[in-house]
């Protein structure tokens, strides 16, 4: 349990931002850490434990949504568009949001609606990189993919939640949105 | 002349993880210079990655933790009612074999011995057995006994018996009698 311990919050964190649904990810977050625990002698030290950890996360939270959707959802943006030049759709000059904004709830939560609003490769690039900071080459070899498609998909992700943010979130961190529903830009 | 939008939309992700090179990044560097449009994309992108990069974003609910070593715990350590229900089943498995075991010797030979003889069976006298006309033994074989000598004369076997024939010790030995029907 010990050895654990200091990435329980990074697994958490890792389904709820993949599932974005706090019960869900309350459920699926005890199963890689159970797994990791079962399946030390696999660890083969070809990345950190931390690391390594994230990657269960990602398959856990992965098999959640094809179980919770059994029938195949067509997203709006597949992985065509990832060679797909992004023009974004919104200039709105968008300074610093002070951190005390994210002390409110409704600002987590449009944070947490744009992000659930990606398709999952978008999303799954975004967390890894941005959220967990990890590398080009751990996002790569996590996720599977070459480090260019990480690269794509990154600035994707990037420049949709911030076409989806802009024009809600302003200079003061208030919500501008009048129904507090999150607009996606390329609908 | 220096580089498009389109340009600085393709190279911005990079450029905020500071991995152009040094003169594709002097490049973006002088148009943001000059576009308004693109350094507002600039500051709203690093906005989105400051934003979500706040541990707040994605913290877990209050008492997470002590859900969490509760729920591992019950998974980790299999709990007092589920080793009592696997005893409980291990018990009653064991007399519940015992007697499909015990069954089984009762059905399956009464099973056997309705089963039609598919063939010569190698524990059992044939029905026809073989003599020698040429020996004095008073032996009666199985056809092509090693100890069958001369001409050899079938027969069934109850008549060979009746004649006063013995089973030859080689081919025969203890073999049961033949079954008919």
């Amino acid at each position: 349990m010990e050895l654990i311990r200091p990435h329980q919050r990074t697994v958490y964190a890792t389904v709820f931002a993949l599932l974005v649904n706090r019960q869900d990810a309350e459920d699926v977050v005890q199963d890689p850490l159970l797994k990791a625990l079962t399946r030390l002698n696999q660890f083969r030290r070809e990345s950190s434990f931390g690391t390594w950890l994230i990657q269960i996360a990602i398959n856990e939270a992965r098999m959640r949504n094809r179980k919770q959707w059994r029938i195949p959802m067509l997203s709006l943006t597949d992985d065509k568009d990832d060679a797909k030049a992004y023009v974004p759709k919104d200039f709105e000059d968008w300074r610093e949001i002070p951190s005390t904004a994210l002390e409110r709830v409704e600002v987590r939560d449009a944070l947490l609606k744009a992000l659930g609003s990606l398709a999952r490769h978008y999303r799954e690039a975004f967390v890894l990189r941005d959220i967990h900071e990890l590398s080009i080459s751990e996002t790569s070899a996590i996720l599977g993919i070459s480090p260019g498609s990480v690269k794509s998909r990154l600035r994707r992700a990037r420049l949709m939640l911030r076409d989806i943010l802009a024009p809600g979130l302003g200079h003061d961190g208030r919500l501008r949105w009048a129904s507090k529903e999150v607009r996606k830009p390329w609908e | 002349m220096g580089i498009s939008c389109e340009e600085v939309w393709r190279d911005i992700s990079d450029y905020i993880d500071e991995d152009l090179d040094p003169i594709q990044r002097a490049a973006l560097d002088q148009h943001f210079a000059r576009c308004r449009h693109c350094t507002a994309l600039l500051d709203g992108t690093r906005n989105v990655i400051g934003l979500y990069r706040d541990q707040r974003v994605l913290a877990p609910p209050d008492g997470f933790d002590e859900r969490l070593y509760q729920r591992l715990g019950e998974k980790n350590n299999p709990s007092r009612r589920s080793f009592l229900a696997w005893t409980l089943t291990a018990a009653a498995a064991v007399p519940l074999g015992l007697a499909l075991f015990s069954a089984r010797r009762l059905i399956v030979p009464a099973h056997d011995a309705q089963r039609p003889a598919r063939g010569p069976d190698a524990r059992q006298v044939p029905e026809t057995v073989a003599i020698s006309q040429d020996q004095d033994g008073k032996l009666y074989h199985v056809a092509g006994c090693s100890n069958l000598h001369g001409k050899p004369k079938f027969l069934p076997v109850a008549d060979a018996i009746r004649e006063g024939y013995s089973p030859c010790p080689v081919c025969i030995g203890k073999r049961k009698p033949a079954k008919k029907g």
